[in-house]
């Protein structure tokens, strides 16, 4: 394809996927919509193919005001998250086949093109520039989830485009030690603007403390907008991270305590999305450790569990996904016994279960070990430790309690039907992958082959095997025996606070206190206002005018602070004003 | 209970569907009475095996003396897993409010509800 029309080896194959988008935002045939959604990823994947022959491949490269842009860089560690992402979005859309909205269909594709562009960009300008749109784009498919969902869809917005503020301002003050070379590699913590970059990067990938728009945001979304939203901003940001800051000791603790936390608030939880939004904080918690370990060993685990998490977290979504279609609810207390009436999806989704909790046969089992393995060639043991505490935990809130509490457990009596047949092939498509990916004869290999670094790591040892399944299997036990003497805590309705309070609840009560006295001081306040904002216009006069002092040059460190400086207050006006 | 969606209309009397009657013997309670046996047997036998293929990579707290301690992974995930569970009752006196905390609304159902408040019945089977 690339020999016929070479312009194509020129421009980003995540461009022509958010083209698509855009032409079925336009179209109001679901048809057209429909084949659009499924044919566009496998269109950029092909060309992804064509391009990359284990060479990296730099292309799309142009000059804007003196700053030099590669708007398309395919090598070994980007290909592997272009094809994730192009087979993502090809499940995404045929899960979806069932919804008949546009809004659905083409924010989807843009976000799906936004997130394959963003991954296969050179420069962290373009990065920045998909970053954004990920964010932009994805907020409506929060949004498709009703009423309920608006405000979590304003938070939702307002973070994001914060982490890409951050990163735009990281990314300038990086270049310009660098000499206005804007080229995305290494960065490190010692670089100048190196630890705006990782906060900016750590607020996607749901660092502890900045996760909460994730368990926010994702149960709240539409049912095909949470499956879609689970794919790709995450993993975008663990792919940048993998980029900037390989061996950066402190992600090892990072994720590691990302690994642990959620655990926690997971099995307290009631609604089965959010369960599952912890679980991928959790999941992101070990490919965050990998990356901060950074040996080849414990890089091609992150790529390689960054590939299947994908696979199998989606398949968890979509089952979930699929009986909140047939029953209304994702409550854990409102479900139970379904496997009577929704076989298929109980197979399925117990095959997404088996995943992530990393049993022989599956996903998770020929990747997480690499980064568990990783962790004790360097004598990591305190993280070694934590990591295994957390896969316990895996095994408590995704192996056991999502699949046990709405398909098996008490019997809540709903019959329905089992899930439309879209949904099924869609989770059929992931298991057989959950399967193959990790099939002792051969299976494994395939996924070791597109892994950065060559490996020769075995994942079917008889220690390996023997003592994950001790692992998985005493977590069984223990649950089989609380649960018989009671000890198991029934599911409860509540709202499980996160930290997510101090600015849902602290932070506006304040801001109403504030409000409540700058109102009560009356004239003074209003001179005051007055006054302050002649200061702030004739300053910001003085700097952004033709002849100002910020005008007259590239961006400049100092105008990108500036510039964030703003654009941070004008989110704060905007989430203010809109509550 | 049946849902409150028209979706069993065209299904058999009682609902279920025929993939799912040759399985229907797993809710029963003496099944699940007795899985239980099946881990800790699992449990038992990876334990044993895990003597004969200790692992390459031992960590600290798994060996006493310089001998490998039989089933260690076993008695950390079970530990690790009772810890988990049983500090869901404390975290959840800490960190539970009621729905509408935030104003924002949960899933209200009245109507349809299995929910152990509304019914008064723990699901502990």
């Amino acid at each position: 394809m690339i020999d016929a029309l070479p312009i194509l080896a020129e421009i980003n194959p995540g461009l022509w996927v958010i083209l698509a988008g855009v032409i079925a935002a336009l179209m109001p045939a679901g048809v057209v919509r429909k084949t659009l959604a499924i044919l566009a990823p496998v269109f950029a994947a092909v060309l992804i193919f064509d391009m990359y022959d284990s060479t990296e491949v730099l292309a799309g490269q142009f000059s804007i005001l003196g700053v030099e842009l590669t708007t398309l860089r395919i090598d070994n560690l980007s290909v592997v998250w272009g094809y994730l992402f192009c087979l993502a979005g090809v499940i995404n859309a045929i899960y979806a086949l069932h919804e008949d909205s546009w809004i659905t269909d083409s924010s989807a594709l843009i976000y799906t093109g936004a997130a394959i562009a963003g991954v296969l960009s050179g420069d962290m300008l373009s990065l920045f520039l998909f970053w954004e749109l990920t964010a932009i784009s994805s907020v409506f498919l929060v949004w498709q989830g009703g009423d309920r969902a608006y405000h979590a869809g304003i938070r939702y917005l307002v973070i994001q485009v914060l982490s890409g503020v951050l990163l735009l301002a990281g990314a300038v003050i990086f270049a310009a030690s660098k000499g206005g070379d804007f080229t995305f590699g290494y960065i490190g913590l010692d670089a100048p603007g190196g630890w705006l970059l990782l906060i900016a990067m750590g607020i996607k990938a749901g660092f502890p403390m900045l996760h909460m728009w994730m368990q926010d945001a994702y149960p709240k979304a539409s049912i095909t907008g949470t499956v879609i939203l689970a794919s790709f901003t995450t993993k975008f940001a663990i792919y940048a991270l993998a980029r900037g800051f390989p061996g950066t000791d402190i992600l090892i603790w990072i994720g590691c305590v990302m690994t642990m936390f959620p655990v926690f608030f997971a099995v307290v939880e009631n609604d089965l999305r959010r369960v599952l939004a912890y679980s991928l904080n959790n999941q992101l918690g070990f490919m965050v450790a990998g990356i901060g370990i950074g040996t080849t060993l414990a890089m091609n685990g992150v790529v390689g569990q960054v590939f299947v998490h994908v696979i199998f977290k989606g398949l968890l979504f979509m089952s979930i996904g699929a009986v909140i279609y047939r029953t209304g609810t994702a409550k854990a207390s409102e479900l139970g016994g379904l496997f009577r009436s929704m076989p298929f999806t109980t197979v399925l989704c117990l095959i997404g279960a088996g995943s992530i909790a990393a049993f022989p046969l599956l996903a998770a089992f020929v990747t997480k070990a690499m980064i568990l393995s990783a962790a004790l060639e360097e004598h990591l043991w305190i993280p070694f430790a934590m990591m295994l505490f957390a896969s316990a935990g895996v095994m408590e809130h995704s192996g056991i309690k999502v699949p046990h509490f709405t398909f098996f457990a008490h019997d809540s009596g709903r019959r329905v039907k089992e899930a439309p047949w879209n949904m099924l092939v869609a989770m059929g498509l992931a298991a057989a992958l959950c399967i193959v990916l990790a099939w002792p004869w051969g299976g494994y290999d395939i996924l070791y082959s597109i892994m950065p670094y060559p490996t020769d790591y075995k994942p079917y040892t008889w220690d390996h095997v023997v003592f994950q399944l001790q692992l998985l299997f005493a977590a069984i036990f223990a649950f089989t025996l609380l649960k018989r003497f009671k000890f198991y805590p029934a599911e409860r309705r509540a709202e499980i606070v996160d930290a997510d309070i101090l600015y849902r609840k602290v932070g506006k009560g304040v801001a109403i206190w504030v409000d409540a006295v700058w109102s009560s001081l009356g004239g003074f306040t209003n001179d005051l206002k007055s006054r302050s904002a002649k200061t702030i216009g004739r300053r910001l006069y003085h700097a952004f005018s033709p002849a100002g002092s910020l005008s007259q040059a590239a961006p400049s460190g100092l105008a990108s602070i500036l510039t964030a400086m703003v654009l941070i207050l004008v989110l704060i006006f905007a989430y203010v004003a809109g509550r | 209970m049946t849902s409150p969606t028209p979706d069993n209309a065209d299904r058999d009397a009682d609902g279920i569907h025929p993939a799912a009657r040759p399985f229907l013997f797993l809710g029963k309670t003496k099944v699940k009475r007795n899985f239980i046996w099946f881990p800790l047997a699992g449990m038992i036998l990876c334990s044993l095996i895990g003597i004969f293929h200790p692992p390459k990579h031992p960590a600290p707290w798994e060996m006493i003396g310089g001998t490998m301690i039989p089933g260690s992974w076993a008695i950390f995930g079970f530990l690790a897993y009772s810890f988990i569970v049983f500090m869901a009752e404390p975290l959840f006196r800490l960190l539970g409010r009621r729905e509408d905390f935030y104003g924002e609304g949960g899933l209200p159902d009245p109507e349809v509800s299995t929910d152990p408040m509304i019914t008064g019945e723990a699901h502990h089977d």
